[in-house]
């Protein structure tokens, strides 16, 4: 009981740092990186939905990522629709694709599951650059000015600092912790577990196989596509490989498997292990940091190397990271760290 | 007539480099049962192993297979040993995601030593033709890595068939515990068939070479029709794969002839999904049950 | 002392002596790399020509991958962490329209030297310049080019389709309409193709008097090789900058002879320093200038120059971009505002020809060094 109580208040304490955190950091720097630190908990906690919990392995997510973004920014250009209006029709849109995929790649499984849903992600990307009068193709849409947000025509917001996207991140990422939390206690959750564990005996068990990762997929696309109209209305830009490109599938699925798959707190740990560790590595902090440690002289051969190279290999670094991360932490690092604590539990008996 | 003569007949030669890329993706899935991510960019790595062959030792591409080939077959045991060997127990998504490390060190490897430029090799053939007749013409280069090609699937067919560690790489495919307690050594086999499928790859990029291009990110589009091919063909099976690698040449060629370039992909991933769910076990493959 | 130390940082800012803070957002990574790798190079050879004109410049270097939301990050820091006086890049245009909005937010400079996408200067960004000329230009001087030389009716395009492709291709279409030529072919065709046999002999079968391409360079000696495969012979091919204007393409004599190309810059053209830029590019980097690094060179320039100026402060120098003139490798560089852009160079286009194997400017007239070969020759 104290353990929860515990738990609880370290929850309520953290919410109430991030909720007050605006008015205490003021560098717009720092508030985009938060944001973009949410958007990563909201695609990964997501994706573990269908991923982690009914163990459907996707990599066509961007489909669903792509559809949201697209969806709202093409109501808000072509006809003026306010964005927070257009994303339910996003939402609709991408219930419709994903039924749509979900009755092909369901009857597949395995890695026959994965090939097809990259296949159908594939399809929605080549659709977007061809499709040129629905979407603008290759050119992508550019929407910069947003209108204000007005109840009862009081403006609450003008979108004219990060503050409020702060704020829609920040909401956007516990509305899918919330959704997570929920699953993993409901019934649903024992579905999703049993379909995951032994497909053919959760059919045996009268669970209605179909069903439930149809539900599951409905519900992870969703989310993914409101993280999606999230990103096209906070860059005010979206084009095909940005938003419905392979490497945004993978880059979704690896926020979970490093996290931790199929746990509440997984995506979050592998996103503020990601997001922090590619800027670093993409603005090269690590040179700078090294040079102001004393550790490397920044004329020095090393230095001049590392600030030539450093930056040039960070996407090396990053496939580096992954397969470590694989080898050594199969289970993500929730799992590892679940590990840790077992074993010192049994040293303590 | 002869717009479609044109598009059948180089359908037909580009397939058959496609149909080597499939086949060596065929035999490491049939054997490990995983989905290799970083085939495109062992791929890449052939192709600039014969860039630098033509480069600094001046060996002709076709030539330089000879070379290329075995070096590849060493890189690809050595993968296998390394890294695949540990996760061959894991979950489906961990070999996924492991094979995209792999790649992304692979092809970010090559960008930092052979930086990102774009590198085409010119032969004195590169764009060599001779006529049919009716307008239709044939690429000398296409048509000489087109017959390597045959001849190649012919050797690895008796190879697999006739000899005896042929016949251990099929047992292991169809039935690894099987295999195991009839005293195949299946770790042994693994490595054979990852420096396989590695070398047919690297073959493949050396074949396309003369008339194609090289750069660190070239592998990321050859890995998407390697699956199309296999899994088109029945995971696991060398000759759908040819079958598979010579139909996406020519489905390729033909919708871009008579629907539209830009669509010609949208045709092969539709045609895909169609045979998962018609025939999920592929025109030649058996039943996965 | 406190006061003193003011007064102090007052001057040593208002001094050309003390660095200037320029940051560049650049694609040094990912798929636009090889592009991005030019663009660095003429950036660098910037930074060298500005230390001998006695103007320090301390470079903030961000790779934005060829991504939006990383191109704003990199811009975040730069305008908010770094306080940079002005920024140079980035490179594509989709990156271009994602930091523009933020430069005029935070008010810092942003000289964007390549991107081709004309909305990025079409949105009065007061704070927002462009050194190169956009997408609709390339189409234009090519068209134009070639009604001076024969009375071409029909046009067949093919483009891969990105951005890039696209929207110079769109600007074509809608430029040749003007001009009563018919489109009879319009092929986009995703990048890396291997085979263009089938799109080219369906283009051949259209009979068109002038076929338009957009590719980068490896796609346009691929198109070219291919078309003399399958016997395509218009009365002119036509490359949208890019691929058809690098000397790699201009090496492959067999296929790219009498090709006519639109580009920014060439480095025998009589603007100020090309040709020495040319020169010692060569010798610094091992490999021929283009285009992308003569606009980077120039615009980190330009920056510089202006910083320097108005002593690190960024409404300043963007007063004194908005008002100077400029007359170096890039030939005459204002930041006008003009047919809706806002502070867009007026650049003109060069169309050459490749002739025994090497760039000649044949259009507009005054910069010409040789005749056009027209119609094309019969392939060999």
């Amino acid at each position: 009981m104290t353990k929860t109580l515990l738990k609880a208040a370290a929850f309520l304490a953290i919410l109430g740092g991030l909720l007050a955190l605006p008015r205490f950091m003021d560098s717009p720097y720092a508030l985009h990186m938060m944001i973009l630190l949410f958007l990563s908990v909201s695609q990964g906690e997501s994706w573990n939905i269908l991923g982690g919990y009914a163990g459907q392995h996707s990599v066509g997510h961007a489909a669903y990522f792509g559809v949201g973004a697209y969806t709202t920014m093409m109501l808000m250009q072509a006809k003026g629709i306010a964005p927070w209006i257009g994303v339910w029709a996003g939402v609709a849109a991408v219930i419709v694709v994903a039924l749509v995929i979900g009755s092909i790649c369901f009857r597949l499984r395995g890695p026959y599951f994965v090939l097809a849903s990259i296949a159908v992600a594939e399809i929605m990307r080549l659709s977007a650059i061809n499709l040129t009068g629905l979407t603008n193709g290759a050119e992508g849409i550019l929407v910069t000015e947003l209108p204000a947000f007005r109840i009862g025509g009081r403006v609450i917001t003008d979108f004219m600092t990060k503050v409020p996207f702060y704020y829609l991140g920040l909401g956007l990422a516990l509305l899918t912790l919330a959704v997570t939390w929920g699953v993993e206690r409901s019934k649903l959750g024992y579905y999703f577990q049993a379909i995951r564990e032994d497909q053919d005996a959760a059919h045996s068990l009268g669970i209605h196989i179909s069903l439930y990762k149809n539900i599951g997929l409905v519900i992870s696309a969703v989310l993914t596509a409101l993280a999606g109209a999230f990103y096209g209305v906070y860059v005010g830009f979206v084009d095909p490989p940005t938003v419905l490109g392979l490497d945004l599938s993978v880059q979704i699925m690896l926020i979970a498997i490093i996290g931790g798959m199929g746990t509440l707190y997984g995506p979050v740990l592998g996103s503020l292990v990601l997001v922090p560790l590619s800027e670093a590595l993409r603005s090269n902090m690590i040179t700078d940091l090294l040079v102001k440690s004393g550790l490397v002289s920044a004329d020095s051969k090393v230095g001049l190397f590392l600030k030539e190279n450093l930056a040039h290999a960070h996407v090396l670094l990053y496939g580096i990271l992954v397969v470590l991360v694989i080898l050594f932490m199969p289970e993500g690092i929730m799992g590892f760290v679940k590990k840790l604590a077992s074993r010192r539990r049994k040293e303590a008996v | 007539m002869a717009v479609f003569l044109q598009s059948l007949i180089s359908g037909i030669l580009i397939g058959g480099v496609y149909a080597l890329i499939g086949i060596g993706l065929t035999l490491i899935f049939g054997v490990m049962r995983v989905i290799n991510f970083a085939h495109g960019d062992i791929l890449m790595v052939g192709m600039y192993l014969t860039y630098i062959l033509f480069t600094f030792a001046g060996i002709d591409p076709f030539v330089s297979v000879l070379i290329s080939f075995p070096l590849m077959f060493i890189f690809g045991g050595f993968l296998q040993k390394v890294f695949i060997n540990r996760v061959l127990n894991a979950v489906a998504q961990n070999q996924i995601l492991l094979t995209i490390g792999l790649g992304l060190i692979m092809s970010n490897t090559v960008m930092l030593i052979f930086t990102s430029d774009y590198k085409i090799i010119t032969t004195s053939y590169s764009s060599s033709t001779f006529q049919l007749g009716g307008g239709v013409s044939v690429s000398w280069p296409l048509l000489i890595s087109f017959l390597i090609t045959s001849a190649i699937t012919a050797v690895l067919y008796w190879f697999l068939l006739k000899t005896d560690t042929g016949q251990a790489i099929r047992a292991t495919a169809q039935d690894r515990e099987a295999a195991q307690l009839m005293g195949i050594n299946v770790k042994r086999m693994s490595i054979i068939a990852f420096g396989l499928g590695s070398a047919l790859a690297g073959t493949a990029g050396a074949l396309i070479s003369p008339t194609y291009y090289i750069f660190p990110q070239v592998g990321s589009t050859f890995t998407l029709k390697a699956f199309v091919i296999t899994v088109l063909g029945g995971m696991g099976s060398v000759v759908g794969a040819t079958l598979g690698g010579v139909l996406i040449g020519i489905t390729e060629s033909m919708s871009a002839a008579y629907i539209s370039s830009g669509w010609k992909d949208v045709v092969v991933f539709s045609l895909f999904l169609l045979v998962l769910l018609l025939k999920p076990s592929g025109l030649m493959g058996k039943s996965r049950t | 002392m406190r006061k003193h130390l003011l007064a102090l940082g007052a001057t040593l800012a208002m001094s050309p002596l003390m660095a200037q803070k320029i940051g560049v957002i650049n694609s040094m990574s990912g798929p636009e790399a090889p592009i991005g790798e030019s663009i660095t190079n003429g950036i660098k050879l910037a930074e060298e020509d500005l230390a001998k004109k006695g103007i320090r410049v301390q470079l903030v270097w961000e790779d934005d991958t060829g991504k939006p939301q990383i191109s704003m990050s990199a811009m975040e820091k730069l305008a908010t962490r770094d306080n940079v006086v002005g920024v140079v890049g980035p490179y594509t245009s989709a990156c271009s329209n994602a930091v523009s909005k933020l430069a005029q937010k935070y008010r810092v400079p942003l000289l964007i030297p390549a991107a081709a996408k004309e909305e990025i200067t079409r949105q009065g960004f007061k704070y927002v310049f462009r050194m190169n000329a956009p997408a609709d230009r390339y189409a234009s001087s090519l068209i134009d080019a070639s009604l001076t030389l024969g009375k071409p009716k029909t046009i067949a395009f093919i483009y891969e389709n990105t951005d890039f492709g696209t929207s110079t291709s769109k600007t074509a279409k809608d430029y040749v309409a003007t001009k009563g030529i018919q489109v009879v072919a319009d092929e986009p065709y995703p990048k890396g193709s291997a085979d263009y046999r089938s799109t080219l002999a369906k283009i051949k079968s259209k009979n068109p008097d002038l076929v338009f391409m957009v590719s980068y360079v490896a796609d346009a000696i691929l198109l070219m090789r291919q078309s003399r495969e399958v016997g395509l012979q218009p009365q002119a091919f036509l490359g949208g900058g890019a691929g058809f204007t690098t000397a790699e393409f201009a090496r492959e004599h067999a296929i790219s002879e009498n090709v006519i190309s639109c580009t920014q810059w060439t480095d025998d053209v009589n603007w100020p320093g090309a040709r020495d830029f040319g020169k010692r590019y060569k010798a610094k980097f091992g490999k021929d200038a283009t285009y992308h690094a003569a606009c980077a060179y120039e615009s980190m320039m330009i920056m510089a120059e202006s910083a320097a100026k108005s002593g690190s402060d960024r409404d300043k120098t963007q007063a004194l971009l908005k008002a100077g003139k400029w007359n170096g490798i890039m030939g005459p560089v204002q930041f006008a505002d003009y047919d809706g852009f806002t502070n867009q160079n007026n650049h003109p286009m060069l169309v050459q020809q490749i002739q025994a194997g090497g760039y000649e400017t044949i259009f507009p007239k005054e910069f010409a060094t040789k005749k056009a070969v027209y119609p094309f020759p019969r392939w060999k």
